[in-house]
């Protein structure tokens, strides 16, 4: 019923709103509800999607507080979870949209809050605005201060007086900004990763510091796995992994043909770790969609084969959070990040030195030539021309990611959307085939030791690979035509300007 | 929305008590509230420490939305806004008797915060006049407080016979005893022959005379604010109930 909403006023450091230091005229400052100091939990998911979106979530044991720039919503405190387990609510019901259905809520940063709650009054002492204070000190990174001015309605002129000098005063913080710093993290680093390579770099440099700080995202999701708390932290780990070794084997010349080979082995024998629990992952979580796919009676057998699934999900887990936990394991990964810190260690390629945007260009100019050619008869090609064609796109859009910053990122990100179409319809071609063929594997292992379950089982796995093979036959009939769309004449002309300059377009 | 009215053609019978402490046990229980204090003599605004507004002082007003709107103040309970009284309400019926359609006019101003409020209080002047009748006409409920006397049975019956002749909805009264003190036989004795003569006019509810009422004027609050423990907390609490039910 207030005209006017809360305004919000995050600084760092001390609270923005020293009443002392406010010129109030005729209006003063009175404590309206007694200052408490209280535990308290900065609560979003590990890739900050609420910071992302201009809010803090604040829990303390009474409630969990949501603030943003223009709004402030309040429910009792629950425990962080998936949204759609925690109870409904103002706050859960304005975070749904932020929060994604795969990701959990957890407890990013943890320390004691003051809050001091203030009415500034009028001469008859009516209240005309009510300030509420948050000082937020977390255990580890720095500290916050929040004040939300809350006007009453037709008291707007008191609101503007406080803010207009609350905004002189204290050194502001956007919501982004604010997380990070309860987070202990550089606020300047938030976001998705984008790697400090410079134009004036060398290849080996550029390829080092991309693997380092790959290593770092890798590393930020052990714990979330070990624990975890959702599906994610996993996904995230194998991406960044992922990435290191696409740079060690894509960035040819860069290391020694023996350096690449011992990266390569080390970094994959991580990987390893962690594939059989993602496909699980994978599994269950289409496990209402795939069911859905089958005919009713074959739903059954299907189901517990899910059900199989989920048991060995759980071993999956245990197994790779005791291995991410073991000495091994730390060891390996602390002789990988302290070798790309001080990377005078690693051996050096016969292309290390060339400067980063000629490398880069010439790398991606090759792979893009030989994703044309490939595609050029993709129509009537086999099967397993479709699988190089959907691993040389994906190099290509690595790529192309690693060194967007050297070639205007808004340039690249066009073309690296216009490919991610093409990517999406060969990535359904792969992920139908390669589910068959893991499904068949699963019915093998079951037609091995056999119970009660086992005909049920495999009717329902009959009629699942016979539906994902008609829908890989769709994807396939469809690649030739996704092509040509992402063939165009000017994605030619743009990735000849970016990668190929100083010829002319044919 | 709805518009309920507080009135009285005696003063004196604790009808801005009623008006301040129904509105503030209204947005207690999470109706959103606009009272309006529309009598010069009483001080509903005095008792939520609300200045008058001198937006208020031009003839202007009730044509105006915006200004109406803007009047406004938040007052310092949630769910509970206040129209301030002003001088110039003092000429309010005059105003209104000068205005063609007065009534829709009237209506036209409350309905223009409609969506904002679930009730507006009207906290009226005590007289019949245009006002009060382009009011009994808008409002879909009439609090009528009662203090079980005969001279207030007088006024009351009055009350009854104005609505009579002008032909209008009787039923939208609902009296109540208020100041009642236990004590005097007088009161009981009133407060029974009514309660027969008018079954349907008067509900079974009295405020009792109590010091804690007369506090407000100390702690310039609602009694609920300073003295939950009260017993005419308990009165406003049933009558708010008995009002909900009727709306």
């Amino acid at each position: 019923m207030t005209q006017s909403e809360p305004l919000v006023l995050l600084g760092t450091g001390t609270s923005p709103l020293d009443p002392a230091r406010l010129d109030t005229g005729a209006l003063s400052f009175r404590e309206d509800v007694p200052a408490t100091e209280t535990g308290f939990a900065l609560i979003d998911t590990i890739d900050g999607r609420i910071a992302a979106s201009g809010r803090l979530l604040i829990s303390t044991p009474a409630e969990m507080s949501l603030i943003g720039e223009r709004l402030r919503c309040e429910q009792p405190q629950a425990a962080p979870d998936f949204l759609d387990r925690m109870p409904e609510g103002a706050v859960t019901g304005a975070l749904s949209g932020t929060v994604p259905q795969l990701r959990a809520l957890m407890t990013v940063a943890r320390g004691t809050a003051l809050r001091q709650r203030l009415a500034l009054v009028d001469d008859e002492g009516k209240t005309v605005l009510r300030c509420d204070l948050w000082d937020l000190r977390p255990e580890a990174g720095q500290a916050v201060s929040v004040a939300v001015l809350v006007p009453l309605r037709g008291y707007d002129k008191a609101l503007r007086r406080i803010a207009r000098q609350v905004g002189a005063q204290g050194t502001a913080a956007d919501p982004a900004r604010a997380a990070a710093l309860l987070r202990g993290e550089d606020p300047a680093a938030t976001g998705k990763a984008a790697p400090a390579i410079r134009e004036d770099q060398p290849a080996f440099e550029a390829a080092a510091a991309i693997i380092r700080e790959q290593i770092a995202v890798a590393r930020s999701r052990e714990a979330g796995t070990i624990a975890d708390i959702d599906t994610e932290f996993l996904h995230d780990y194998r991406v960044a992994l992922r990435r290191v070794r696409s740079v060690v084997s894509l960035f040819k010349g860069v290391f020694s043909e023996a350096e690449t080979a011992r990266l390569k082995t080390r970094f994959g024998a991580i990987m390893a770790r962690t594939g059989r629990l993602r496909d699980l992952d994978v599994y269950l979580l289409e496990r209402a969609e795939y069911i859905a796919l089958v005919p009713e009676s074959r739903r059954a057998g299907l189901s517990r084969l899910f059900d199989r699934f989920a048991e060995e999900r759980a071993d999956e887990q245990a197994k790779l959070a005791a291995w991410l936990g073991s000495k091994g394991y730390l060891q390996e990964i602390g002789r990988l990040e302290r070798l790309f810190a001080k990377a005078s260690r690693l051996e050096q390629g016969p292309l290390a030195d060339r400067l980063a945007p000629d490398y880069a260009r010439a790398l991606i100019w090759k792979r893009y030539r030989k994703v044309c050619k490939l595609a050029a008869h993709i129509q009537d090609a086999p099967d397993e021309q479709v699988h190089e064609l959907r691993i040389h796109c994906k190099k290509l859009r690595y790529l192309m990611e690693f060194f967007a910053p050297l070639f205007g990122a808004s340039e690249v990100k066009s073309l690296i959307k216009s490919l991610k179409r093409l990517q999406d319809n060969l990535g359904l071609f792969n992920d139908y085939s390669v589910q068959q063929v893991s499904l068949e594997e699963a019915q093998a292992g079951i037609a091995a030791d056999p119970d009660a379950q086992t005909a049920e089982i495999a009717a329902g796995i009959g009629a699942l690979v016979a539906v994902l093979a008609a829908r890989q036959a769709e994807e396939r009939a469809r690649v030739a035509a996704s092509f040509a769309r992402f063939d165009s004449d000017e994605t030619r002309a743009a990735f000849r300007k970016l990668f190929k300059p100083g010829e002319d377009a044919r | 929305m709805k518009i309920v009215a507080c009135y009285s053609n005696k003063g004196g019978v604790g009808k801005t008590a009623t008006s301040v402490n129904i509105a503030h046990g209204l947005a207690k229980t999470g109706k959103r509230v606009l009272l309006c204090d529309l009598d010069p003599q009483g001080a509903s605004g005095f008792y939520f420490r609300v200045k008058p507004s001198k937006k208020l002082t031009e003839d202007r007003f009730f044509t105006d939305v915006k200004r109406f709107t803007d009047a406004i103040r938040g007052s310092d309970f949630e769910n509970l806004d206040i129209l301030p009284a002003n001088m110039a309400f003092r000429d309010f019926d005059v105003f209104l008797s000068r205005m063609k359609n007065s009534r829709s006019r009237l209506k036209k101003a409350l309905a223009s915060v409609d969506g904002d409020y679930d009730v507006i209080l009207l906290d009226c002047p005590p007289n019949i006049s245009v006002l009060s009748e382009s009011v009994f006409k808008t409002a879909d409920a009439i609090l009528v407080p009662v203090i079980p006397t005969t001279l207030s049975e007088r006024t009351f019956e009055q009350l009854l016979e104005f609505f009579a002749e002008r032909d209008l909805p009787k039923k939208k009264i609902l009296g109540f005893f208020s100041m009642v003190q236990g004590t005097k036989k007088l009161h009981a004795e009133t407060a029974a022959a009514m309660r027969a003569a008018h079954p349907k006019r008067i509900l079974d509810i009295s405020v009792p005379f109590a010091t804690d009422i007369e506090k407000m004027g100390v702690h310039r609050a609602p009694v609920a604010a300073f003295a939950p423990g009260s017993p005419a907390v308990a009165a406003y609490d049933a009558l708010c109930g008995a009002l909900a039910g009727r709306l």
